[in-house]
C-alpha cells in the first residue's frame, strides 16, 4: 500500500512541475544559474585541483588552427567545432579522409605525424549510423586534433593504412566491432572476437547475449557453438522516467562550440 | 659547416645529412614549382607559398646550416629536409586532389547533432 501513495505523491509532484508557472520559475533559476556562473569563474580564480582549467590561449590557437585547415580544405572539410574540454574537430565529408589526413599529416604548420586512435560510433537513427573518429597528435607542436566523418554498414570508407602505418589494427577492430568496410585495407580480419564470430558487437542492435553459445560437449569431445536459447521471452524495459532528472542543466552549455568559417561568412 | 663535424642527429633512424643546404634548396624550389600549377586563389597554394619562401628567403641568405637551423626553427636541418619533403609529396597529390574546390557535399541534417535525434 505505502508504495502505491508513494509513487502517487510522485505523479502529482511530476504533474506540478509539468504546469507552466513552476516551469517557468525552474528555468528562470536556471538562466540566473547559467549567467552567474562565467562572471563568478572570472572573478574567483579556480584553485580547486580537481576542476580543470580552460587555456585560453590553446584554445583560440586550436580554433586559428580549425579556420585554416578549413581554408586550406574546403572541398572536404563541413564543420570545424571545440569541444567542450577544448578539443579540435574536423567533420568532413568521408570521401575526403586521405587528402585530410595527408594534410594533417605532412603539411608543414600541421606536421599530426602520429596516429593516436581509430574509432567509431554507432547512432542507429541517423541516415549514416557509423561515425569514424581519428585522433592524431602532432609532436612537432605538442597538440591534438580530432577528424570525424560518417559511413553506414555498406558504404565502404577508404583506409588510411598507406598514411599512417599504425591504423591497420585500428581498422580492423573497427571491421571487428562495428562492422565498417575499409576499403584498400591491405589485411581486413577480425582481429578481437573468436574466429568465426557472427556478428558486431558494438551495434546498438547486437543482443547483449549474443547469438551463439559456446559449450564442452561430451559426445563430440570438442566445444560445439549453438544458437543461444533466451530462458526469457524479449521483454522491453521502459527506462525513461516520468521526471526530468537535471532541470538545471536543461539550458546547458552544448557539448561542443562551432568555430564559424570565413567561407560562410563570404556567401 | 662550422666547428665540428655532426656525427649524429640524436634522432633513431635519421641519418646526418651530407649536404643539407644545397639539398634544401632544391626542394625548395621543387616545391614552388609544383604550387605554381595550383589555382592562384587557392588558400593551399598561398600559404604553403609563403612558408616555403620564408624558409628558403633565410636559406639564401644564411650559408651557415646551424644557422639557418636556429632562424627556421622548426627542428635540426635533417628534420627540415624531411619536412620539406612530406610537403613536397603532399602538394604533388593535392594537384589530383584539388582541395581548393567548393564542398564536395553537406552532412545530412542530423548527422552532427549531439546528443542524437530519436
Amino acid at each position: 500500500m505505502q508504495h502505491v501513495r508513494m509513487a502517487s505523491l510522485l505523479r502529482q509532484l511530476t504533474r506540478t512541475i509539468r504546469t507552466p508557472v513552476v516551469q517557468a520559475r525552474v528555468c528562470s533559476n536556471g538562466m540566473k544559474f547559467m549567467s552567474n556562473t562565467p562572471v563568478e569563474t572570472k572573478e574567483a580564480a579556480e584553485t580547486r585541483p580537481t576542476v580543470r582549467k580552460h587555456n585560453l590561449a590553446q584554445k583560440s590557437q586550436l580554433k586559428d588552427f580549425g579556420r585554416y585547415a578549413a581554408e586550406c580544405l574546403p572541398k572536404f572539410i563541413q564543420k570545424v567545432q571545440i569541444t567542450g574540454t577544448d578539443e579540435l574537430e574536423l567533420l568532413i565529408v568521408p570521401e575526403g579522409i586521405l587528402p585530410v589526413l595527408q594534410f594533417l599529416k605532412d603539411h608543414h604548420n600541421a606536421q599530426f605525424a602520429n596516429l593516436s586512435d581509430v574509432t567509431a560510433i554507432d547512432v542507429p537513427s541517423r541516415q549514416y549510423r557509423f561515425e569514424i573518429v581519428y585522433n592524431i597528435l602532432s609532436v612537432r607542436f605538442n597538440s591534438r586534433i580530432r577528424v570525424k566523418t560518417y559511413t553506414d554498414e555498406l558504404t565502404p570508407i577508404d583506409s588510411c593504412c598507406d598514411i599512417f602505418a599504425g591504423a591497420n589494427w585500428y581498422e580492423r577492430e573497427v571491421w571487428d566491432m562495428y562492422g565498417v568496410f575499409f576499403a584498400n585495407h591491405p589485411d581486413l580480419r577480425r582481429i578481437l572476437t573468436d574466429y568465426g564470430f557472427q556478428g558486431h558487437p558494438f551495434r546498438k542492435d547486437f543482443p547483449l547475449s549474443g547469438y551463439v553459445e559456446l559449450r564442452y560437449d561430451d559426445e563430440c569431445k570438442r566445444v560445439v557453438a549453438e544458437p543461444i536459447e533466451l530462458a526469457q521471452e524479449f521483454r522491453r524495459f521502459e527506462l525513461s522516467a516520468p521526471w526530468e532528472q537535471f532541470p538545471n542543466f536543461r539550458n546547458a552549455n552544448a557539448a561542443t562550440e562551432e568555430v564559424p568559417l570565413p567561407k560562410d561568412e563570404k556567401k | 659547416m662550422s666547428g665540428a663535424i655532426k656525427k649524429t642527429t640524436g634522432l633513431t633512424g635519421l641519418a646526418v645529412a651530407i649536404n643539407p643546404h644545397h639539398t634544401l634548396g632544391v626542394l625548395y624550389g621543387k616545391i614552388l614549382r609544383v604550387l605554381q600549377k595550383m589555382p592562384e586563389d587557392a588558400a593551399y597554394r598561398r600559404y604553403t607559398e609563403q612558408i616555403i619562401k620564408e624558409r628558403a628567403d633565410v636559406l639564401s641568405a644564411t650559408s651557415d646550416v646551424e644557422q639557418v637551423e636556429k632562424k627556421i626553427n622548426c627542428g635540426q636541418v635533417e628534420e627540415l629536409i624531411v619536412q620539406a619533403e612530406n610537403e613536397l609529396l603532399l602538394s604533388r597529390k593535392m594537384l589530383s586532389w584539388k582541395p581548393w574546390e567548393p564542398l564536395m557535399k553537406q552532412a545530412p541534417a542530423s548527422q552532427w547533432v549531439w546528443p542524437p535525434a530519436k
